[in-house]
């Protein structure tokens, strides 16, 4: 079974959940599901981050009855939902609020589903609608979610496969979402602004791990990056 | 009722105070580690050449990178192009990273990137 299989096969078995109004993929399977045809080579992770806004969960809520068939909530985090089958992945749910700022995070908590809101989620506007497994799954728009991955400080392995992800946007990225990630990228206070280079710099730096995509081969797109954030567009 | 999420939230927290404190810092010398990634993330490819090479480099007109006098011991940091460093003799490739080889020259040539499109 392809990774690509459990990423389908587990959209599809956690499709109640993503077709409620306002829920978002985020995480490392964007850029895997934003590839022709949700081709998903850019194995970084083997989860399925699901974004719930705050105002929208109670209505996810709802459908978590008819997730319990395929998956189970961790004992110790019950925002993570484990697979009852080795051909699913694991599903993270992850909370959304506009109204905080990027570097703010807290717990939604609820005995039924916790969330650890994450301010830089705030950044993530929805995007494309797309049908995967069955289920039509939404996803952020990629210019959000790449400044979320670079504003969000990143250390260790997690850091690195998240650095990776943003990575897969930078590549799948047009000129259009590239312009509206210059525009979101002047809206954050200097602060941010630096932490999002200083992010693109470790990224350009980072080496291959097994199993991994190996970012080195495209050092001169981050590069570019880099240079366009910084204003001096070639 | 979520102590492995609320523990998860205070060390993102934390994180995120040393990073402002970082970012504080960054005209001091805890911004020489940025500085140092930003020149080397321009770099396609990185050498170690002898004083001499770094000193004719310079004499040509290449810019010596001010983050390498920010170093202790100073490194000489120079980009030239790729064709000119193929004629210096003493040029030894080493990885692009923040690792031994490039933390220990003294004297380092860097490539640029052909710029993209």
């Amino acid at each position: 079974m392809t990774f690509r299989d459990r990423l389908v096969a587990t959209i599809a078995a956690a499709r109640p959940v993503l077709e409620e109004p306002g829920v978002l993929v985020v995480g490392s399977e964007v850029p895997n599901l934003l590839e022709p045809g949700a081709a998903a080579t850019l194995v970084v992770s083997q989860d399925l981050d699901v974004g719930v806004p705050v105002s929208r969960h109670a209505a996810v809520k709802r459908h978590l009855v008819e997730m319990m068939v395929a998956f189970t909530p961790s004992p110790e985090e019950p925002s993570v939902w484990t697979p009852r089958s080795p051909e699913l992945l694991e599903v993270n749910f992850v909370g959304i609020d506009p109204s905080r700022d990027p570097a703010d995070a807290y717990v939604f908590d609820d005995d039924q589903l916790p969330l650890l809101v994450f301010g830089a989620l705030s950044l993530v506007t929805a995007g494309v609608e797309i049908e995967v497994g069955g289920a039509r799954v939404r996803l952020p728009r990629p210019a959000g979610l790449l400044l979320e991955k670079l504003v969000t400080d990143r250390t260790g392995e997690k850091g690195e496969r998240d650095l990776l992800v943003a990575l897969g946007l930078l590549m799948t990225a047009g000129p259009a979402d590239l312009e509206e990630l210059d525009a979101a990228y002047s809206r954050l206070r200097p602060e941010l602004r630096y932490a999002v280079r200083s992010n693109l710099t470790v990224l350009s730096l980072l080496e291959p791990r097994l199993g991994m995509p190996d970012p080195r081969p495209q050092r001169a797109t981050v590069a570019a990056a880099l240079r366009r954030l910084e204003g001096d567009v070639p | 009722m979520t102590p492995a999420l609320e523990r998860r939230a205070r060390e993102l927290r934390a994180r995120v105070l040393v990073r402002s404190w970082a970012y504080r810092q960054r005209h001091h010398a805890r911004g020489v580690w940025f500085k140092l990634r930003r020149v080397l993330a321009e770099a396609s490819a990185a050498f170690v050449v002898a004083p001499e090479d770094a000193a004719a480099l310079v004499a040509e007109g290449c810019r010596v990178e001010p983050v390498g006098e920010s170093l202790e011991p100073r490194k000489v940091i120079v980009f030239a192009a790729a064709e000119r460093v193929a004629r210096i003799g003493s040029a030894r490739a080493v990885p692009v990273r923040l690792g031994r080889d490039v933390l220990e020259a003294q004297h380092l040539v860097l490539t640029p990137f052909d710029l993209l499109p």
